[in-house]
């Protein structure tokens, strides 16, 4: 078998415009998904039966389902029951940003959960309010216990975005599959898909790990 | 540039829409044998991803943390890589690359069944070690002390509590893995997925099909989850030391 790795150079714009549309769908998901997760965690723990309800029902039903599926949901059956044409990056950007607001979600409410109820009753005694308890002492601490398991979410983001080129999305994955069926370098390709993948993840998840080793909580 | 969109435009656009959102699942119905093979073949491709990757998985994790020096670099890149790269590049390099190298031409369902095995294991590795580590070193050191082999100290005692505790990780890993089969439709595995695709394309009824196929697949994962949880709370007890 005869290598020619040329290829990767000759095709170097439309790879480095895929890693752009990669790292736009992770950051843009992102900003969307954590006042997502946040208002799915409020609505979870608010005294409103039908808040929680609903707030129950999203994330545990986008939890359950492969991201792969809701993409193609989001693809087929969006534009016909909302009525509206949306682009391909879009469309990706939806189900992306419905999976991982499930997530943070769950996140958020487990990290607010975690704080003992003690400190809560403590706060209310002391005469504050529950939104100065909530700000003073439940969401510092919280934040502590969410931020390693948000940066976890963030990589499997990252290659979870991968799964939006079956609808086209022009991202890292889809373009790199594009020019190996154009010119037949599979080997070559997808090789070289794989290590700017591993270039970019690499970091990622050692960041991740640097990340739960410094927010360690030991109570 | 959209173009402008005319009153008229809208009032057809409703009247389609109006057609389309009659609800119409016979082909869901008429197909539900075609379905039902698809879900047997997710779910037999979860099962051997989950052999796979236990096996696999629990060989890396003893490896790293019992191997020597020399074993633990190339078995903590291994897990690194695989936790930076996308399944989806893992199982196109098997299904399309691997074979140009070894000339070793695998089915897409066991192409699936590799790629997915490889990424899970460095998953699997990493809930063996977080396992094995919150066995406290005193228990460890009590055996070495008592006169035990490292063999018998991680049979008798570390494992044993290791593996209870292990248990809701390994439920995530369930729920992962059969969310990770409908991945496999990319390279052509005639699960779930794949043939919800071809339905819908086959009867134009792309709601009634997928709306169906996320049905099954919540009503898979759900009770998958649900039991291992109910599994720990009944043998939770066993893994406190």
């Amino acid at each position: 078998m005869t290598l020619d790795w040329s290829i990767v150079w000759e095709y170097r714009e439309d790879l480095l415009h895929g890693v752009l549309l990669t790292i736009a769908l992770t950051v843009i998901t992102m900003i969307v998904a954590i006042p997502g997760g946040i208002i799915l965690a409020m609505m979870r723990l608010s005294r409103s039966r039908i808040l929680s309800t609903i707030s129950l029902c999203f994330v545990e039903l986008f939890r359950n389902l492969p991201l792969i599926l809701v993409v193609y949901w989001a693809f087929y059956v969006m534009p016909i029951v909302l009525g509206i044409q949306i682009a391909a990056f879009e469309t990706g950007l939806i189900a992306l940003c419905l999976n991982v607001s499930a997530y943070n979600g769950e996140t958020f409410r487990a990290g607010i959960n975690s704080i003992r109820e003690g400190q809560v009753n403590a706060g209310l005694a002391l005469g504050m309010s529950r939104w100065q308890v909530m700000r003073e002492i439940v969401i510092p601490q919280a934040t502590r216990r969410v931020l390693p398991v948000l940066a976890s979410t963030w990589v499997s983001l990252f290659k979870d975005t991968s799964l939006v080129s079956v609808i086209a999305v022009g991202e890292l994955a889809h373009v790199a599959l594009q020019i190996r069926s154009q010119t037949f370098r599979v080997m070559e390709m997808l090789t070289a898909m794989a290590v700017i993948y591993w270039l970019l993840g690499y970091p990622q998840a050692k960041l991740v790990d640097w990340i739960h080793s410094k927010f360690k909580v030991a109570e | 540039m959209r173009p402008c969109v005319t009153a008229q435009d809208r009032a057809t656009e409703r009247d389609q829409r109006g057609c389309l959102l009659e609800f119409d699942f016979s082909p869901v119905v008429d197909s539900w044998r075609y379905l039902l093979d698809g879900v047997g073949i997710s779910l037999m491709l979860s099962v051997w991803t989950m052999l796979g990757s236990l096996a696999l998985g629990a060989a890396v994790g003893l490896g790293r943390v019992y191997g020597s020096a020399w074993l633990r670099v190339p078995l903590v890149f291994y897990i690194d890589t695989m936790r930076s790269i996308p399944v989806l590049v893992v199982l196109v390099w098997i299904y399309f690359a691997m074979p140009l190298l070894t000339g070793l031409n695998l089915s897409p369902f066991w192409s699936a069944a590799v790629a997915l095995s490889l990424h899970i294991a460095a998953y699997v590795a990493e809930i063996i070690r977080a396992g094995i580590q919150s066995v406290r070193e005193g228990q460890t050191r009590a055996g070495l002390a008592l006169g035990m082999s490292t063999a018998q100290v991680v049979r008798v005692i570390v494992l044993p509590q290791a593996l209870v505790r292990m248990l809701p990780a390994f439920g995530s890993i369930v729920s992962v893995t059969i969310k990770d089969t409908a991945i496999a439709s990319v390279i052509a595995v005639p699960e779930l997925l794949r043939r919800s695709e071809t339905l819908a394309g086959q009867s134009f009824r792309p709601i009634e099909v997928f709306t169906a196929a996320m049905l099954i697949y919540f009503l898979l994962l759900v009770p998958a989850t649900r039991l291992i949880d109910l599994l720990y709370r009944r043998v939770a007890h066993l893994g406190r030391s």
